[in-house]
Parts: structure tokens; C-alpha cells; sequence
């Protein structure tokens, strides 16, 4: 059925073991074990592919390829949706089928995404799969066939589908359109191409093909692993990744400029407003990071962290007087730029008037009237979430692979934290003046005869 | 789908080939497809699944210009509604025949990976619906 020499030799023992009684007493998730409980990443660079990997103790391991290919690098738009959709599609080895089918049988995930800068090929598996899993990794980034057939059969289908569902979203058209305002071009491409864009014009399976050849170069590509050891990892890495190609035609997007200004889309279901002010690069970026605007979002805030109050920060405080909207405060970190935003959802009416609110509070706090304990839980508060999305996988696999990619550093945990405990209330005060003095960005969508100018808001644009 | 064939046995035996290279010019003149402007691959019946999927995905060239010798063949060839015209057997002026080195297979690779790709597919399907 599978041929010997195309699935490694843990497949063959998962078949072969299928049949056999296990002994009584057998452990349970008695995999070799080996490794810290560290959250650092351990770096190095194998044959010109950037390798970094964090053994923490467990019997899983995520592996992932880290790519510049977001939408920010995009050659001509939908390109990095439709690489993505690409991944795990058939190789010059096998099939798409056998990858689905090979993988099953060991038990591994598959799964590949994109942000605005990285685009992300991973795989979940157990952790004595790890050479199968690099080999299948090299293998899709460096063999895949971009057959037509694929593209009109496959991922164009898929790709109407994902249109259809964003242009449903407001508050995701609202963030897209945001990211447009502030930045324009490469941070401002739409995530996903909208219903609109006249994609037949720029993308075929051509197109994405070159932009493959040149978005998974070795200069382009940092493999990133959870759970498995780095010499390891470094060793299947270098003999698995030699077909990548080394030299590239250079991925390259200009350095991000803030522009800021408004934007109002009419949409006829749900509502969004997003105003939003440049905001600090992320950690792995190096010099450009601003720790205080994090606490910035933490003290502007909106979710509740504590459950039946509405919490300390200042616009869930604002917004529970209008019922029916809500609004959180998040901050989007790039490799060279940021964006604070805070995002409004729920009716119309309700925006409005949250949103005034929120001004006020973003002034306040411009003006310094923000009390003592306030100002500690934000740091707190701000403190917990950074350890927490490097304790976290997913985002510490991304954040350190994108750092990796543009020259930074991996995501380092226990320097994250410090930065964030060192920022003053002075800091934060003048942070917030700068906001507001300088231009915001703000887009509307939905019910525009309720939703406000930003002039009404009383900001900048 | 693609008939049962003689020819990679044939091409891989020297003697063989050259033995049946003449028989095989000979024979695909005397069948007259080249006469009408055709192509072995253009009288592969339609009336199949497999053979759809595969003129789904022929290139936009190929696919037209398929559409033009079909055309063109029922014009000047036999037809069916004109009797006359059948008996007369009409064949297109010999600048238009098609040139052995045209004839050559553009359907059938497709055909052949399409099957080979239910082939595996059914080779790995693991679940199999019985209908009792």
C-alpha cells in the first residue's frame, strides 16, 4: 500500500504496532523525554536556514516554518493567501493525498496560516516524528508543484470562500481598513483579498509560484520548534533543507511610514469603529520597542479580566453605561511599526457614544489624572500578558521566527517582562499626549449616518 | 480513459520499433482522422468523468484550438444531417491535414494522471461503502 521507502520507519512501527497486544503495563506518554522547562529560545543558523528551538519537556513537538511572505511582501495582491493555500499540496515526491494520508497515520496536524509579515507551514506531531516532519517541511517548501489544476480545482474555490466570509466581518474589514488608513502600503495590504479585488488580473499559479521561489529562499525561512532539542532539530534541518534555494530575489517592502486618516465603509450587517495611533515595534525588533504602549492597552483595556466586573481598565469602566457596545484595546507589534488600536463593536447608537467615552479617557490619562493603583495593574496586567504570549506556542513561534527572518532576535522571554516592569507613569503620560497630538487613524463600518467622524471625536486626522 | 497500448513495450526494443514504426504511419493515415485535421487524442470519447475532468483542465489553447479541429472536422467531413455532402466525403485540402509530428498525444497525460491519482486515492482510502 505505502511504499518503504516513502514514510519513515515510525510509520511502519505505528503499523506494524497496530496489531500487536501491548504488554499491561505499558506507560502511558512514555516517550523519551529529554529537555528543560527554559522558555528561551536556543538559535542558530545551519547550512544559511536560521533554526531556533525551545525543548521544553513533553512528548508533543511543534515545528514550523517561518516565512517573509506575509501579505506585507506580497508581489501583487492575494499572493501570500494563495501560497498559503498551496501549502501540503502535491509535491514532485508525492502527492497532497499521500501527505494527508502519511501524516494521519502518525498521528501529526498539518496546518498553515499567514499574518501581515510571516506566513506560517506548521506541524503538530509526536516528538519521535521529528525527522519525518522536517523532511515533509523542506520538502513542501522547496517541491511543491503549483500545478494548474490545483490552483483552478482547489484554491481558487477556497479562496472565494475565505472572500465571502471576511467581507461578512465588519469588525474585520474594520482593522483591515485601519491598517490600510495608517499604513498604506505593505502593513496596509488586506489580510485577505477583498470580494472586490480584481484578483484574476494578478493571481494565477505562475504568479504564486515565483513568488514562492522567492519568499522560501534560505534568507527568507527560519524553522522554529517547540519541544524539540536544538541539535537535534539542527541535524535533520541540514540534511532535509539543502534543495532550498539559497540566494534570492530579494522579498523586500519598504520601511513602514505612519500616514493615519479616516475611512467609513457602509456595511449592511454589524458594526465596527476602530480608532487607532502608531503604536511601538514588536520586542524581537530590537531598538524601536516601546514597552509603555502595551501598558497603554492594558490601562485602556475594554474585556474584563475578572469575572462579573467589569475590571479596572478605563473604557470597560466607560462602556458599561452603554450597554450593547463593546470595546477592546489591542496592540498590533510589527517588525518595524505598531498600531494601538482600540476596536468598537455592537449597535450603532451604542458605538457612538462608547467611543466618545473612550476619548475622554484616552485624554485623561494624556493629562495625567490616572490614580497610582490603576496605573499598577496595568503594568501588571500588561506584564502577564507579554510572559504569557511567549509561554504561549503558537504566538512565541511566530513572534521569534518573524524576529529571526528580519534580522532581530528570538522572542526572549524574562527580558520581555523586565522592559514592561521598568515603564514609568511619566512615560505613560507623555506616550499618551504623543498620541494624541499626532494624527489618528480612524474607520468606520456600518450604519455610517450613526457611527461618528473622528473630527466629532475630537481627534486628528 | 486511456486505451490499453502496445507502445512503451514496443519503444523500449530497438527492432521491434523500427519494425513497427512504418505499420504505425500506414495505419493512422489509412484511418482518415489526419485527413479531416484531427488528432489521435481528439477521438477519445467525452462520455466519461475521467475525460471531462481532464478537458477541464487542458490549458486555454489547447482546449480551444481542440474546439476548432472538432469543428472543423464535422464541416467538411461526413455528417450526419447532410447525406450529400457524406457521400461526397468531402476530406480538407492537404495543407491542412494534420502532420504526423502534430499528431501528438496532448489529452492522454492528463487522462493517465487522473487515473493514476484515483488509483492511489483507492489504494489509501481505508474506508470502503458496501451497499447491501
Amino acid at each position: 500500500m505505502i511504499s518503504r521507502s516513502a514514510i519513515g520507519r515510525n510509520a511502519q512501527l505505528a503499523l506494524r504496532r497496530q496489531c500487536c497486544a501491548q504488554p499491561a503495563n505499558r506507560r502511558g506518554f512514555a516517550a523519551a523525554v529529554s529537555g528543560s522547562t527554559s522558555f528561551s529560545y536556543e538559535t542558530a543558523d545551519v547550512g544559511g536556514v536560521k533554526v531556533a528551538s525551545r525543548d521544553i519537556a513533553g512528548p508533543t513537538t511543534k515545528l514550523a516554518v517561518v516565512a517573509k511572505a506575509g501579505t506585507r511582501y506580497e508581489s501583487a495582491p492575494g499572493v501570500a493567501t494563495g501560497l498559503e493555500y498551496f501549502a501540503f499540496k502535491n509535491t514532485d515526491k508525492r502527492s497532497a493525498l499521500r501527505i494527508t494520508r502519511e501524516s494521519e497515520l502518525l498521528g501529526g496536524q498539518l496546518t498553515a496560516y499567514h499574518t501581515r509579515e510571516a506566513l506560517v507551514v506548521e506541524a503538530n506531531f509526536l516528538r519521535e516524528d521529528l525527522p519525518y516532519f522536517t523532511e515533509l517541511l523542506g520538502e513542501v517548501i522547496s517541491q511543491t508543484r503549483y500545478t494548474s489544476h490545483e490552483y483552478h480545482e482547489e484554491v481558487e474555490a477556497r479562496l472565494h470562500l475565505e472572500q465571502k466570509r471576511i467581507f461578512a466581518d465588519a469588525s474585520h474589514i474594520a482593522i483591515n481598513s485601519a491598517h490600510g488608513v495608517a499604513f498604506h502600503k505593505g502593513l496596509g495590504n488586506p489580510l485577505f483579498p477583498s470580494p472586490s479585488t480584481p484578483l484574476s488580473k494578478y493571481l494565477n499559479e505562475e504568479s504564486i509560484k515565483a513568488f514562492a521561489s522567492s519568499a522560501y529562499a534560505k534568507p527568507n525561512i527560519a524553522v522554529v520548534a517547540n519541544g524539540a532539542s536544538q541539535a537535534e532539530l539542527a541535524k535533520w534541518v541540514g540534511e532535509f533543507f539543502t534543495n532550498v534555494p539559497g540566494s534570492s530575489s530579494t522579498v523586500s517592502s519598504e520601511a513602514t511610514k505612519y500616514y493615519g486618516g479616516e475611512e467609513r465603509t457602509a456595511h449592511g450587517s454589524g458594526n465596527s469603529l476602530v480608532i487607532a495611533f502608531p503604536g511601538s515595534s514588536s520586542f524581537t525588533a530590537g531598538g524601536s520597542y516601546k514597552p509603555e504602549v502595551s501598558v497603554l492597552a492594558a490601562l485602556l483595556g475594554g474585556k474584563s479580566t475578572i469575572k462579573w466586573s467589569p475590571g479596572f481598565s478605563l473604557l470597560s469602566k466607560s462602556s458599561a453605561s452603554f450597554p450593547g457596545a463593546s470595546a477592546a484595546t489591542s496592540h498590533f507589534a510589527y517588525s518595524d511599526a505598531g498600531l494601538l488600536a482600540i476596536e468598537f463593536s455592537g449597535s450603532a447608537q451604542a458605538i457612538r457614544a462608547a467611543s466618545t467615552e473612550a476619548v475622554k479617557a484616552l485624554k485623561s490619562i494624556a493629562e495625567g489624572s490616572i490614580s497610582k493603583e490603576d496605573f499598577t495593574k496595568a503594568v501588571a496586567l500588561a506584564k502577564y500578558r507579554a510572559l504569557e504570549e511567549g509561554q504561549n506556542f503558537e504566538a512565541g513561534l511566530v513572534s521569534t521566527g518573524t524576529g529571526l527572518i528580519h534580522g532581530g532576535k528570538a522572542f526572549q522571554i524574562d527580558e520581555v517582562g523586565k522592559s514592561v516592569e521598568s515603564v514609568t507613569a511619566d512615560q505613560l503620560q507623555s506616550a499618551a499626549k504623543a498620541l494624541l497630538e499626532g494624527k489618528a487613524t480612524v474607520s468606520a463600518v456600518g450604519d455610517l449616518y450613526v457611527l461618528p467622524y473622528a473630527e466629532e471625536l475630537g481627534l486628528k486626522v | 480513459m486511456s486505451a490499453p497500448s502496445f507502445t512503451s513495450f514496443i519503444v523500449k526494443r530497438p527492432w521491434l520499433k523500427n519494425f513497427m514504426t512504418p505499420l504505425s504511419n500506414w495505419y493512422c493515415n489509412a484511418a482518415g482522422y489526419r485527413k479531416l485535421g484531427l488528432r489521435a487524442d481528439d477521438l477519445i470519447s467525452e462520455e466519461d468523468e475521467t475525460v471531462l475532468l481532464a478537458l477541464k483542465r487542458l490549458p486555454e489553447k489547447e482546449a480551444y484550438d481542440r474546439v476548432f479541429r472538432l469543428r472543423r472536422a464535422f464541416q467538411v467531413g461526413p455528417t450526419y444531417a447532410n447525406i450529400s455532402a457524406s457521400l461526397a466525403h468531402q476530406l480538407l485540402p492537404k495543407e491542412q491535414h494534420t502532420k504526423p509530428e502534430e499528431d501528438y498525444p496532448y489529452l492522454s497525460p492528463i487522462i493517465r494522471e487522473i487515473e493514476a491519482e484515483a488509483k492511489e486515492r483507492s489504494d489509501l482510502e481505508s474506508l470502503s461503502i458496501k451497499r447491501k
